[in-house]
């Protein structure tokens, strides 16, 4: 393994996903190459259907390839079983997506230990609290879902996907649901925290105004990678 | 760390309410199954004991010759209870008064069940004893204290002996529900039956051995005596077919279990759906779980600490409100019955536990595999996993465990085979039946934007899913309206075996020239009487000249006919009537043909113990007079009904050729007792027997019967309603999702409303019509087959079927519904998200 390597926490080659459908079989992804360092945001953009959220579950291990190669931290995924692959999630990656995911029975507070409960951490009440804080919802940790605003929905989304202290936040179109007060909300507390933590943020999404607030945009097009560029942020971070 | 979450992920569903319904099913599984076992073990329990009071033992031994044989001995060596009866007639003696009276000696351990009621003088209350007279005393029946002038403390001479009347005797448990000898009953002691010197050798007696003991013991002991047993000794069971009570009651004890089977498979199809729509709407909590890191262990802990204390939370509260519920259940049929019902073993208890968790395993286990699979990409791909919830498997494993429940608790294979059959039979109907109703409903043309026209479309949109819902609905409607239908049958044909005003006292042995003032009697005290019919005795002395000794062939004491068995060996009663009476029905040959032969008609059960053909003539001897009557017909005789009724009866024309008594039966209150015994003592030769206990008890366990099976019912309609509400939940979630979009399109609160109501109004009305059409022709079959009333055709069901189908479903899906109507669009939206 290259130095270089070493310092790219995920690095792909040659990253193929193929579905059998019913008129044959359907490539969505070919040979897809590229490289993010540590702490780098990276912005994945294309029209609907090019293959970028596809992109994201390959990346974080929610699915398998069907070619090629993704290194998440060092670890060669297509080598892993879906067990140790939820053991690298619950390790290294944190996710916030466009419809919230929060599970309906769970207060905000328990919403956002969950992750820290399922890795066993026996502090998950007192981080959560702190990152509810950060997000602020401190007032609203006993609510459960449904009786939260979707900006506020989100916002417990982000503080559960920064519990842990993750290596690696993966954000499906976060502020897609959202009107344009909270989705800058959300964005703004998105990238405050991912520098605040040092995490290496991967952000699907089609907004391209979004998009620029990251360090590098990777461009998907019909399941091949277009372009990658380098966004607005670059200068900034 | 998981043991937190899993407790708190459980709490919160539950007080979420997503867990309410299949909680519910596995409660009202156990609920249904403990309290029908123990209930119909408990009703059964007390059903053998009546039946076994009815012969005063579990089985018994009659002759007409004294035994001889060493059975008590055995029986003993058994460890059987046993006891000696010995019947004889005669005379009574006190005051001047004489009277032959119906003596019935028995040993110190009669009764071995039920109990002989008694009064210690005549103006006191009656009340229940075990035992009969001590050595030295004699009960009599109240109408001999008249008849005979005395009072208890009197003493009264019978045959040779003097014996201290002690005792007024009410009733015996196996006094004879209807016979012709006489009411003049008298209770003595055994020992006693030498003092009186009335058995002498050639005496007419009838000796009766009585045993009681353990089904087993009882089994063991016939299978050493049956191959000993002589012709003239019959041995009974307490099956004893010609009790009218013992056909209704294991007509009971077979509703009871048929209910039992459909609160079962309805409480399991409740199940099967909710636990299925349970592990459904867990589909995104796991797949977030797995995103988030959980692994696949975690989460396979987590949902069976949640299966395990659903199953034990409501398996302890379906126990305990079964047991509160039979508690009351049995007390009330306590009530009405004046007695305690036996206590119920452990049976219940474990087969309920057991149906609970074997109910929560294979429900609920095929989803939870599912469950474990669903793939993290779920969290990107929302429809991703849905398609595991179409499983064949499950529909097979579920198909398969209520088969066996069924089995289980019934411990019949056929009846369950027959039942699990025809209702997949059913199934496979509907289904049909569903789907081209649905595709005639798109052709209907109705105005577009109706309510009516969006309640079909809605229908044909969920085509599938709605031919499922139908196929629950239509066999819930269907099940309840089976059980109803065939109490109302079954009660109502009870009703007419015992009616109301059934007599309650036969008259025997009037002279013709009494009939007038016995007339005269019953219409000045307002009694309601039957017609006199002419009896006399004769005796079957030869068929086509040849004697009857020889004709008679050996057959198997307790498969042979009691009747027709004690009445060959004795002169049976004969009359002769114009037309067939109530209750008869030719079933071979024809009716009098009006000539001047005499012609016989013949109970059926006769023509083979007699081997009997139509045109064969019978040879009668009665009181030394001989005469010839040709068989003409055979009939079928309802012994089940409180009529008297015949073995023979011949034709009109022998009026007048034989010396007769009359029989005729009133209806007696307790006010007509003392002039009833003025009446027979002004007319002595008339006997009087008294009925009136016996009806009482056959119509109080009618009515305990009845409250059962009404309790029964009520369960299975809980189970019913619980089907259709899991089903309107499984579909809540797709509805909400409608409402939002119509609403948002502008439809009107009102449109919405109006076109869930109607299409629950349709839905409802469709599954209660192919419920009403399914369950009325499968009643036809049941109740020929199973029940033995005779099949017909309800149009109420017709009505009843749809109407009901259409309000029960249209309620709960319109009250289900009504909470998600009334809400804001973004309140759906957001629960929606």
């Amino acid at each position: 393994m290259s130095v270089l390597s070493q310092l790219n926490v995920i690095q792909v080659e040659g990253l193929t996903k193929r579905v059998s459908t019913l008129e044959g079989e359907l490539t969505i992804l070919s040979e897809i190459n590229f490289s993010v360092k540590s702490g780098e945001s990276v912005a994945i953009v294309g029209a609907s259907g090019s293959g970028k959220s596809t992109l994201l579950s390959l990346l974080a291990g929610l699915d398998t390839a069907s070619g090629g190669d993704i290194r998440l931290d060092g670890d060669a995924l297509s080598t892993l079983d879906e067990e140790q692959r939820a053991c690298i999630r619950a390790e290294k990656v944190g996710f916030v997506f466009q419809s919230f995911m929060l599970v309906q029975s769970l207060t905000a507070l328990e919403n956002v230990m969950l992750p820290a409960e399922l890795a066993g951490d026996k502090k998950a009440k007192s981080q959560a609290i702190e990152l509810l804080e950060k997000v602020g919802l401190s007032h609203r940790l006993a609510h459960y879902p449904s009786q939260l605003s979707g900006g506020e929905q989100q916002r417990v989304a982000i503080a559960r996907a920064f519990i842990g202290s993750p290596k690696i936040l993966f954000a499906d179109e976060p502020s897609a649901n959202l009107d344009s007060k909270n989705g800058h909300l959300i964005e703004r507390l998105l990238f405050d925290l991912n520098k605040q933590n040092g995490t290496t943020l991967i952000l699907v999404t089609h907004d391209e105004q979004l998009a620029q607030q990251c360090q590098r945009i990777i461009h998907i097009e019909g399941g091949k990678l277009e372009q990658i560029r380098e966004g607005s942020a670059i200068n900034v971070g | 760390m998981w043991v937190k979450l899993a407790f708190r992920l459980f709490a919160r569903e539950f007080r979420r309410g997503e867990l309410t319904i299949i909680f519910a099913a596995i409660a009202l599984a156990v609920l249904t199954v403990f309290s029908l076992s123990s209930v119909t073990e408990r009703i059964g329990l007390n059903i053998e004991k009546k039946t076994s009071d009815f012969i005063a033992a579990d089985r018994r031994l009659s002759s007409n010759h004294e035994f001889t044989e060493n059975y008590l001995d055995i029986a003993s060596k058994e460890g059987l209870e046993t006891a000696s009866l010995l019947f004889f007639d005669s005379m009574l003696f006190a005051n001047d008064e004489l009277v032959l009276g119906s003596v019935k000696a028995v040993s110190e351990q009669y009764p071995l069940r039920g109990m002989v009621t008694i009064k210690d003088q005549l103006d006191e209350l009656p009340y229940e004893v075990r035992g009969g007279p001590k050595v030295g005393s004699i009960w009599l029946s109240e109408g001999l204290f008249y008849t005979l002038n005395v009072n208890v403390g009197d003493t009264v001479e019978l045959g040779a002996g003097q014996f201290k009347v002690s005792k007024v005797l009410i009733n015996e448990p196996d006094a004879p529900f209807f016979s012709l000898a006489g009411n003049k009953r008298v209770l003595l002691n055994y020992l006693d039956v030498a003092k009186t010197q009335a058995v002498q050798a050639g005496s007419r007696v009838f000796h009766r051995l009585l045993f009681a003991g353990t089904e087993q013991q009882l089994a063991d002991y016939y299978e050493w005596l049956k191959p000993q047993l002589k012709e003239n000794q019959n041995w009974e069971g307490i099956k004893d077919r010609q009790s009218p009570l013992g056909e209704n009651l294991a007509r009971a004890e077979r509703f009871l279990l048929l209910a039992g089977l459909f609160g079962i498979m309805l409480a399991a199809v409740a199940m099967a759906v909710s636990a299925k729509r349970y592990c459904e709407r867990q589909y995104d909590p796991v797949a977030m779980m797995k995103t988030l890191g959980g692994s696949r262990q975690i989460i396979r802990n987590i949902f069976l600490t949640h299966l395990g204390l659903v199953t034990l939370v409501s398996i302890a509260i379906g126990l305990g409100l079964g047991f509160i519920l039979q508690h009351i259940g049995a007390n009330y049929l306590a009530q009405f019955m004046g007695t305690q019902l036996p206590e119920a073993g452990a049976k219940p208890w474990l087969l309920s536990a057991f149906i609970g968790v074997v109910c929560a395993l294979m429900f609920s286990l095929k989803p939870l595999l599912d469950l474990f699979d669903i793939p993290p990409l779920r969290v990107l791909r929302r429809n991703l996993g849905d398609k595991l919830a179409i499983s064949k498997i499950h529909m097979v494993s579920s198909l398969l465990t209520i088969f066996a429940l069924m089995w289980l608790f019934s411990g019949q294979i056929i009846l369950t085979l027959i039942l699990f059959g025809s209702t997949l039979v059913v199934i496979g109907v509907l289904f049909a039946i569903s789907r081209a109703l649905f595709s005639f409903g798109r052709k209907l043309g109705l105005s577009p934007g109706s309510s009516w026209s969006l309640a079909i479309a809605t229908l044909q949109k969920r085509a599938n899913a709605n031919a499922i819902q139908l196929i629950s609905f239509a066999l819930a409607i269907k099940l309840m309206l089976f059980l109803v239908v065939l109490k109302n049958d079954m009660i109502s044909d009870w009703e007419m075996q015992v009616p109301e005003d059934a007599p309650n006292a036969f008259f025997i042995n009037i002279p013709e020239q009494d009939i007038s003032p016995i007339t005269a009697f019953f219409n000045n005290n307002g009694i309601t009487h039957e017609a006199f019919y002419p009896v006399f005795n004769a005796r079957v002395n030869a068929v086509n000249g040849e004697e009857l000794a020889r004709r008679l062939s050996k057959q198997e004491g307790e498969e042979q006919d009691e009747d027709a068995r004690e009445g060959v060996s004795r002169e049976p009663n004969l009359t002769w009537l114009s037309d067939v009476p109530e209750g008869n029905e030719i079933i071979e040959g024809e009716w009098f043909s009006g000539g001047d032969e005499i012609e016989v008609s013949v109970f059926e059960g006769w023509k083979e113990v007699l081997d009997l053909e139509l045109g064969d003539t019978i040879s009668f001897l009665a009181n030394e007079q001989r005469f010839d009557a040709k068989v003409t017909s055979f009939r079928s005789v309802d012994w089940g009904t409180l009529k008297p009724n015949f073995v023979m009866i011949l034709s009109p024309n022998m009026a007048g050729k034989i010396p007769v008594t009359y029989f005729s039966a009133g209806k007696l209150e307790s006010q007509h007792n003392k002039d009833i015994s003025r009446l027979l003592q002004r007319h002595p030769t008339v006997s009087m027997i008294d009925i009136k206990s016996r009806l009482e008890q056959a119509q109080s366990i009618i009515a305990q019967v009845s409250l059962a099976i009404g309790f029964v019912l009520s369960i299975v309609l809980v189970s019913g309603a619980l089907v259709l509400i899991s089903q309107v939940q499984a579909s809540l979630a797709e509805r909400m999702q409608e409402v939002v979009i119509l609403r948002t399109l502008g439809a009107k609160g009102r449109l919405i409303k109006l076109a869930t109501l109607y299409e629950f109004i349709l839905l409802g009305a469709i599954a209660g019509f192919v419920a009403a059409l399914v369950s009325d022709v499968a009643l036809l079959v049941i109740q020929q087959q199973l029940f033995d009333v005779e099949g017909r055709l309800h149009l109420y069901v017709w009505i009843l079927g749809p109407v009901s189908g259409a309000v029960f479903v249209a309620s709960i899906g319109y009250f289900m519904v009504a909470n998600t109507m009334r809400q804001n669009t973004q309140g759906l939206l957001r629960k929606l998200s």
